[in-house]
């Protein structure tokens, strides 16, 4: 945390949480609601600057990342909130098609 | 997965069976077979709800069983008499028995109900008698307009409780724990930011390596990718990280060694190590020894990986074609497995990286499923 800045308000809310020494709350967070505190950039370059340490295809990566909420702002997440969402396309290789767009639920 | 975004996000803190001549009455003029038979099973979880018994002495399927549920993530242990496979799945959320040869659901857990919902990683253990499950949960009360976060805790389970069985008992646990595993005394390791080890009777913890919390002037902070309980066949728990370590005071990002270490439990003794081992040049998702070679561990993504422990180098490489994210061994340690992400297996020669099998699975993705790897 000591060499990332935080940009935006959740960020900030963040920073703040370990300046008053809860950041046992904040880190819990992400294990018991994965879903709204993770913030992976995405699949666009990897640690090395480069492509070649990225899941190969991305669809190998595909439901590794949904089952565990891992970027819930881009794919759906199975685990919470859309657990039916890959349910007609076991195979992210040969099913990629059948996957849709997901929208909030009315009354959530 | 996880990690090369997790590396992303942290870059700058950044694993003889039967040498079938070797039998007993073997003299010394026998020489083993160049192609040693490899004996042992493994079973493995895909979508949508498969669990499979491999034959590793012919790459095949053995038996295709159906899970009661998602197969997700398909954290899966074998009972120490090797009659039934428990799976960790349903999003998460229960876990399953069944046996191996028949298919015949012999046990499950009933954690989420009424307005309790109950997450677990892959945090799955057997006692080394088989007669206790051991599960860590996350749970959450579902209010009508908010959440409730309860604390985490070890759920104790009896095995002979049959369907839907409710704990036994329940021990505090810290958060953020992913994976575990059982020493041969009984004693249950935790791993997550930190490692952990408890006493299932009376709930007394001790950290046993410092992971996150390490505070060792020489490094950065650790960065690890907890997700797969691999490494029984080795009779290991193992988790990668990944490290800077400075080249002096200065603590310079620049100059400093980026390495891979790891945190290993011996599930014999019980001993905890935590040392480096290989340069950082690429990412890999998860690695673990070679049964019965200490000095080796072969790891996996892009592509399979084995290094010399000691002398910190690359010993080989096999090129994959495509992500692959848990290693495991045959019982001899002659045969090495990639698995999870799409649905098929890689069998290669442990000691050429030659790859001499590949089981597609019937059914879609592993995903994060751990595969099981026993002898009969």
């Amino acid at each position: 945390m000591k060499h990332l800045k935080s940009l935006n308000r959740k960020a900030k809310k963040l920073d703040h949480a370990v300046q008053e020494d809860n950041l046992e709350e904040v880190m819990a967070m992400q294990a018991t609601a994965g879903c709204t505190s993770v913030t992976d950039p995405g699949w666009e370059v990897d640690a090395f600057g480069g492509l070649s340490n990225l899941c190969q295809p991305m669809e190998a990566d595909l439901y590794g990342c949904t089952d565990p909420c891992w970027w819930p702002a881009q794919v759906p997440d199975t685990m919470i909130s859309h657990p039916d969402w890959n349910a007609d396309a076991p195979s992210a290789a040969d099913d990629w098609r059948k996957l849709g767009d997901v929208f909030p639920k009315k009354g959530r | 997965m996880l990690s090369v975004k997790d590396l992303k996000q942290h870059l700058w803190s950044l694993a003889a069976v039967l040498l079938v001549g070797a039998c007993s009455q073997s003299t010394s003029e026998q020489t083993p077979p160049a192609n040693p038979a490899i004996t042992g099973y493994m079973v493995a979880v895909n979508r949508p709800d498969n669990m499979h018994l491999i034959d590793l002495a012919t790459n095949s399927i053995v038996r295709t069983c159906k899970l009661p549920a998602y197969a997700a993530p398909g954290t899966v242990l074998i009972s120490p008499d090797r009659t039934v496979a428990y799976v960790l799945a349903n999003r998460f959320r229960e876990v399953y028995g069944l046996n191996i040869d028949t298919c015949a659901l012999v046990f499950s857990t009933r954690q989420n109900h009424d307005n309790l919902r109950v997450i677990s990683y892959g945090t799955i253990a057997l006692s080394p008698d088989g007669r206790e499950l051991y599960v860590h949960q996350n749970p959450t009360l579902i209010m009508n307009d908010h959440y409730e976060v309860q604390d985490t805790q070890i759920a104790v389970f009896d095995t002979a409780a049959g369907l839907e069985a409710a704990p036994v008992r329940s021990l505090p646990a810290p958060r953020q724990i992913m994976i575990m595993n059982t020493d041969a005394k009984g004693t249950l390791y935790l791993m997550g930011p930190d490692v952990h080890a408890m006493d299932v009777q009376s709930g007394a913890l001790t950290t046993v390596i410092q992971g996150r919390s390490q505070d060792d002037p020489r490094y950065g902070s650790r960065d690890a990718l907890t997700i797969w309980p691999i490494g029984a066949v080795a009779n290991e728990l193992i988790r990668l990280y990944t490290v800077a370590k400075y080249k002096d005071e200065s603590r310079n990002l620049e100059t400093a060694d980026w390495l891979w270490g790891y945190d290993k439990i011996d599930l014999t003794t019980g001993a905890a190590e935590s040392r480096e081992f290989a340069p950082l040049e690429a990412v890999y998702f998860s690695g673990m020894h070679r049964p019965g070679h200490p000095d080796q561990i072969y790891m996996t993504f892009n592509q399979l990986k084995r290094f010399d422990v000691n002398a910190m180098t690359e010993t080989g490489s096999a090129d994959l074609d495509h992500s692959y994210y848990q290693v495991n061994f045959s019982p001899d340690g002659n045969r090495v497995y990639v698995s999870g992400a799409l649905h098929d297996i890689l069998a290669f020669d442990a000691e050429t990286l030659e790859q001499v099998g590949k089981i597609t699975l019937p059914g879609g993705d592993m995903a994060l499923s751990t595969t099981a790897v026993f002898k009969r």
